[in-house]
C-alpha cells in the first residue's frame, strides 16, 4: 500500500518553528495538567463521593464535595487550554493532523457532544454532591466514563497521525470515518499510561491541596495528605510497568532515538529522575505526623516531571514522523508585529486574570477572618 | 484531492452549517448577554432593587452554563467540522491567521476565567468588584469577537491581502466594520431575546420583559444598518448571486426577516406590553425565531461565498485554485491523494470523482441532491457540462481533471437517473419542451428571466428557426456545451422557446439584467498559469459599477 502525504501548506509558517514549537509545549502541558486534573480529579471524586456514602468516611465525603465545585473549572480549562495547543499543533503538523482526523472523522467528531453532556454531568454533580443523592453519582460516574472515552479517541487519533503508512488503507476501507487505530501495538499501553499518569499527577496536586487544608483542619488536611501520597506511589509504580509496555510497543527504530538522540535520551532520563524524585519526596513529606514541606516540592517535581513527559512526546512525535515532515525545511515569513502584540496581549490577559483571582482570594481571607 | 475526503452521507457543508448556526446563537448571547448582564446588575445595584439583582443572579447561572458549556464547545466543534471538511481552506486560514487566533484565544481565556469568576462570586466579592469582573467579561468577549471577525470577513473578502499578505490589509477587509456592526447588533438583539428565557414568574417580571424588548429593538435598528452597509460592501459575484432569484436564496432572505421581525413583534407584544403572556410555549418560539434569524444570516453569508470557501485562493469543494491548472492537466488519478478506488477504469471512479469534487456541497438524493439537477443528462453532455460547470451559474467551482475525468464523472452523473423516453405528442409538446429546457438549457438560462434570458435572441422566431440554432450552439460560444438531444427533444425545446419568447411580456416588466452572452464567471475562474493573483484579485474585488460598465 502506498504512504500518501499532503503537501504542507503554500503559505509561509507566520513565525519561526522554534516559537511554534515553545508555544506547543507550554500550553499542551498546561492542558494536561489541566485534563489530568478533570479526569484524574473525576475518577478521585467519583471513588470517595462512593466511599463517602457509608457514614465512617467522613473525609471522603468532605473530599468529594470539595472537588466537586472544581471539576467543572478543571474541565473549563482542559478545553480552552487544548483550543490552543491544537492551534498551534495545526501549524506545524497540519497535513498529519487533518489527515489522521479525516480518517477517524465519524468518532472524532463524537469528541463534541461528548464533551458537551460530561461537562453537564459535572456541572450537575457540583450542584447536588451535597445532597448525596444516587443520581449525582450517576451523572458524575457517566461523565467521567465519558472523559475516558474521550481520551481513548484522542489516543487513537494522535497515534493514526504518526502511522502516515496506514491512512491509504484505512480510508480505502471504510471512508465513512468510522474507524479506530486498533491495529496500532502502542494504543493500550500509550492510553493507559495517559490515564494512569492523570491519576498520578492529580494526587500530586491532591497532595499540595492537602497541604493547604491543614492551616483550616489539620485532621482532613494530614488524611488528604497521606492518602493522595499513597496513591500517587501506587500509581507512579503501575506508570512505570505501563511505561515499559509502552516503549516495548513502540516500534524499534523509534525507541531506539531514546538511546542514539542525546536530546531525546536526556529528557527521557531527566523524566525518570524526576517521577523517581517526586515519589521519593511526597511519600516522605507525607509519613511525618505533620506532613512537611517536602510534598509541597514532590508536587513541584511532579509538574516538572510533566513538562519532560510532554517534552518526550514530542520528540518521539518527531523520530516517527522523521520520514515524511521537515520542519526545517519549511518556508518562513515571520509576522513579528503581530506577535510582539500577542506576546504583550498573552502578559496582558494574565496580569488580568491574575487580578481578578487576587479579587478572589482577598474576599476569601475577608470571609474568613470574618 | 491533497486530503481524503470523508463520506458522511450528506453535504459535509450541511454538518458545518449545522455546528456553526447553533455555535453563532449562543456566542453571540455570549457577547451581548455579558453587557446585558453587567449592566443589568449595575441598574440593579444603583436603584437598589433586590428583585432584579435576584433575577441577575440567576440570568448570570443560565449564562455560564450555556455560554461555557455550550458556546465554548460549540466553537472547538466548528474547528474539528472545518478540519475535517474543508482541511485545505482551514489550512490557509491557520497558515494567514494564526496569531490573530492566538490572541482572540487570549481574550477567550480571559472570557471565559471571567464567566467562572462572574458566575461565583455573587456573595463573596463587594459590589463594586464584581462589576468590574462582569465589565473585564465583556470586554474579552466582544474583543474576541472583533478578532474573529476579521478571518470570517477575510474569506468573502480578503481585499489588499491578496497583493501582498498585509496582515493588517486582510484583516481590516471591506466587509470587515459593516460585518462588526451587525454582529454587535446581533448580539444586542440575542441579550435581549435570551432575557425572556430566564424571565421571573412575579418580582422583577415585568421590569425585565421590557428591559428583554429594549435591548432587542435597540440591536434590530442597527442591525439592517449594518447589513446595508455589509451589501454594498460584497464583491460583485456575491451582488449577482443574491439577485439571480436562486429559491434557497430568496427563502433565506424571506426567513431573515419573517424571524427577525416575528421575534421583535413577540418580544413588543408578550415582552413589553403584556409580560403576562410570556409564558414558555412563547419563550421557546421566540428562541427558534432567533435560530431562524442567525441560521438565515449564516446560510446567506456562506452562499454569497460560493463558489469559494476562502475567496480566490480556495474553492468551495476544497480545491486549491493554484492547483486546478495542473490537475486538469495531469488528471484526477495523478493528482489525488486519497482516492477510495485506485482504478481509473474501475466503474467506482465516477463516484469517486463526484465525493471528492461536488460532495462538500452535494448529495445524491436530497437537499441539495445531484439526481434531479442531472435528470435528462446523457452522458456526454454531462461530460460537455462538467467543462463549463464553473459557467452555469457561477457558484460552482471548475471542474478539476482531465477529459477522461470529465467522462468518468458525466457517466456517473447520467446514471443517476433512468434514461428519458419520452413520449411527444401535439398536446404536451409545450410541457415537454419545458422538461427538456429545464434539463438542458435552464442551467444557465432563462427565456424572459433576469439571468441570461433567451428572450432578446429568440423574440420573433418561429420553433423551426430556434431549432436550426441548435447544433451550431458549441460553434457560436465557446462556453456552450455540444446540442445532442434526440430529433423530437429537440423539436419540442424549439417549439417550447419559441413559444415562451414570444409571450407578451406584462407591462411595467423590467429590462432583462444580462445578456444572453454575459459571462459573470469570469470574475472566478481560477488563476491561470502566468497569471498573477492579483491580476485575478482586481476582478473578485470589482465593485459592482465596475463590472457593469
Amino acid at each position: 500500500m502506498q504512504t500518501m502525504i499532503p503537501h504542507v501548506d503554500p503559505l509561509p509558517l507566520p513565525g519561526p518553528v522554534w516559537l511554534f514549537t515553545l508555544l506547543l509545549l507550554v500550553v499542551f502541558t498546561l492542558h494536561v495538567a489541566a485534563m489530568n486534573s478533570a479526569l484524574g480529579g473525576g475518577l478521585w471524586t467519583l471513588w470517595n463521593y462512593l466511599r463517602g456514602r457509608h457514614a465512617e468516611h467522613v473525609y471522603s465525603r468532605r473530599l468529594a464535595q470539595d472537588l466537586a465545585s472544581m471539576l467543572p473549572v478543571f474541565l473549563a480549562f482542559t478545553i480552552t487550554l487544548g483550543v490552543a495547543a491544537l492551534l498551534f499543533v495545526q501549524v506545524l503538523y497540519g497535513n498529519f493532523l487533518y489527515t489522521s482526523s479525516i480518517l477517524l472523522a465519524s468518532t472524532w467528531l463524537m469528541v463534541i457532544p461528548l464533551v458537551i453532556v460530561a461537562y453537564y454531568g459535572y456541572y450537575y454533580f457540583s450542584y447536588k454532591a451535597v445532597e448525596g443523592k444516587g443520581i449525582a453519582g450517576c451523572a458524575l460516574a457517566i461523565s467521567v466514563c465519558i472523559l475516558l472515552t474521550i481520551a481513548f479517541i484522542f489516543v487513537n487519533n494522535m497515534t493514526l497521525m504518526l502511522r502516515p503508512e496506514r491512512w491509504l488503507e484505512i480510508y480505502r476501507a471504510r471512508p465513512n470515518g468510522w474507524n479506530l487505530n486498533l491495529g496500532e501495538a502502542t494504543l493500550v499501553p500509550r492510553y493507559l499510561h495517559i490515564v494512569n499518569g492523570s491519576v498520578v499527577l492529580f494526587s500530586a496536586i491532591l497532595a499540595q491541596i492537602g497541604m493547604s487544608r491543614m492551616k483550616k483542619d489539620a485532621g482532613y488536611g494530614r488524611w488528604l495528605v497521606q492518602r493522595s501520597a499513597l496513591v500517587f506511589a501506587a500509581c507512579t509504580g503501575l506508570q512505570f510497568l505501563l511505561g515499559m509496555w509502552l516503549l516495548l510497543a513502540t516500534p524499534r527504530e523509534i525507541a531506539m532515538t531514546l538511546l542514539r538522540d542525546p536530546l531525546a535520551g536526556g529528557v527521557f532520563g531527566m523524566a525518570l529522575v524526576s517521577v523517581i524524585a517526586a515519589m521519593l519526596l511526597i511519600l516522605l513529606g507525607s509519613l511525618a505526623e505533620k506532613p512537611s514541606k517536602l510534598v509541597t516540592a514532590g508536587f513541584g517535581v511532579s509538574l516538572l516531571t510533566l513538562l519532560l513527559m510532554v517534552c518526550l512526546r514530542y520528540l518521539l512525535r518527531m523520530a516517527y514522523l522523521k520520514p515524511y515532515a521537515d520542519l526545517g525545511g519549511l518556508q518562513v515569513q515571520a509576522q513579528w508585529g503581530v506577535i510582539v502584540l500577542f506576546v504583550v496581549l498573552f502578559v496582558g490577559g494574565l496580569a488580568t486574570v491574575g487580578y481578578m483571582l487576587a479579587l478572589v482570594t482577598k474576599a476569601g481571607k475577608t470571609a474568613t477572618a470574618k | 484531492m491533497n486530503y481524503p475526503y470523508w463520506q458522511l452521507g450528506f453535504p459535509g457543508g450541511v454538518l458545518i452549517a449545522l455546528v456553526a448556526v447553533l455555535h453563532v446563537f449562543v456566542s453571540h448571547f455570549a457577547v451581548g448577554g455579558g453587557f446585558f448582564l453587567v449592566a443589568t446588575e449595575a441598574r440593579a445595584r444603583r436603584t437598589n432593587d433586590a428583585a432584579l439583582l435576584a433575577y441577575c443572579k440567576r440570568h448570570a447561572t443560565f449564562f455560564a452554563l450555556l455560554t461555557l458549556v455550550f458556546g465554548a464547545v460549540s466553537g472547538v466543534g466548528i474547528w474539528f467540522t472545518i478540519g475535517l471538511v474543508s482541511p485545505e481552506a482551514t489550512s490557509t486560514l491557520i497558515h494567514a491567521f494564526v496569531w490573530l487566533w492566538a490572541i482572540e484565544w487570549v481574550f477567550f481565556f480571559v472570557e471565559i476565567a471571567a464567566a467562572i469568576i462572574y458566575a461565583k462570586t455573587w456573595e463573596t466579592l463587594s459590589a463594586g468588584e464584581h462589576q468590574i469582573i462582569g465589565w473585564i467579561y465583556f470586554v474579552a468577549a466582544w474583543m474576541s469577537l472583533f478578532v474573529i471577525n476579521g478571518i470570517l470577513t477575510f474569506m468573502l473578502t480578503p481585499g489588499g491581502w491578496l497583493e501582498g499578505h498585509s496582515l493588517a490589509a486582510g484583516f481590516f477587509n471591506p466587509t470587515y466594520w459593516p460585518s462588526l456592526l451587525t454582529r454587535t447588533a446581533a448580539a444586542v438583539v440575542l441579550a435581549g431575546l435570551f432575557a425572556f428565557v430566564t424571565l421571573p414568574k412575579d418580582g422583577a417580571r415585568e421590569q425585565v420583559a421590557r428591559l428583554g424588548a429594549k435591548w432587542m429593538v435597540a440591536g434590530a435598528v442597527v442591525m439592517p444598518l449594518g447589513l446595508w452597509w455589509w451589501s454594498a460592501r460584497l464583491p460583485l459575484f456575491s451582488h449577482i448571486s443574491l439577485g439571480m432569484g436562486v429559491t434557497s436564496v430568496t427563502h433565506a432572505l424571506r426567513g431573515g426577516v419573517g424571524f427577525s421581525v416575528a421575534a421583535l413583534l413577540i418580544a413588543l407584544v408578550c415582552g413589553a406590553w403584556k409580560p403576562a403572556w410570556m409564558r414558555p410555549p412563547v419563550v421557546v418560539v421566540l428562541v427558534l425565531c432567533g435560530i431562524g434569524m442567525v441560521g438565515a444570516g449564516e446560510y446567506l453569508r456562506e452562499y454569497l461565498r460560493k463558489p469559494w470557501a476562502v475567496n480566490t485562493l480556495v474553492y468551495a469543494n476544497d480545491v486549491r485554485a493554484s492547483e486546478v491548472a495542473a490537475i486538469t492537466a495531469n488528471g484526477v488519478m495523478k493528482s489525488a491523494k486519497f482516492l477510495p478506488h485506485a482504478d481509473a477504469a474501475s466503474p467506482e471512479y465516477g463516484r469517486d470523482l463526484f465525493v471528492l469534487q461536488c460532495g462538500a456541497c452535494h448529495a445524491v438524493e436530497g437537499y441539495r441532491g445531484m439526481a434531479r439537477r442531472v435528470d435528462g443528462w446523457d452522458a456526454a453532455f454531462a461530460a460537455d457540462i462538467l467543462q463549463h460547470i464553473h459557467m452555469l451559474r457561477g457558484t460552482m467551482p471548475p471542474f478539476a481533471g482531465d477529459e477522461q475525468d470529465r467522462k468518468a464523472l458525466g457517466k456517473y452523473l447520467a446514471g443517476l437517473n433512468p434514461e428519458w423516453h419520452l413520449t411527444i405528442t401535439a398536446a404536451n409538446k409545450l410541457e415537454m419542451g419545458k422538461k427538456v429546457f429545464d434539463s438542458r438549457c435552464g442551467h444557465c438560462h432563462t427565456v424572459n428571466g433576469s439571468f441570461r434570458p433567451l428572450r432578446g435572441t429568440f423574440e420573433k422566431a418561429t420553433a423551426a428557426q430556434v431549432q436550426e440554432v441548435f447544433p451550431a450552439l458549441s460553434a457560436m460560444s465557446s462556453n456552450m456545451p455540444d446540442f445532442n438531444a434526440p430529433a423530437d427533444q429537440a423539436e419540442a425545446l424549439g417549439f417550447y422557446i419559441a413559444h415562451e419568447a414570444n409571450l407578451p411580456l406584462p407591462a411595467n416588466t423590467a429590462p432583462a439584467q444580462m445578456p444572453t452572452g454575459t459571462n459573470h464567471s469570469r470574475m472566478r475562474r481560477p488563476v491561470k498559469p502566468g497569471e498573477s493573483a492579483t491580476a485575478m484579485a482586481k476582478v473578485n474585488q470589482n465593485s459592482p459599477a465596475q463590472e457593469v460598465r
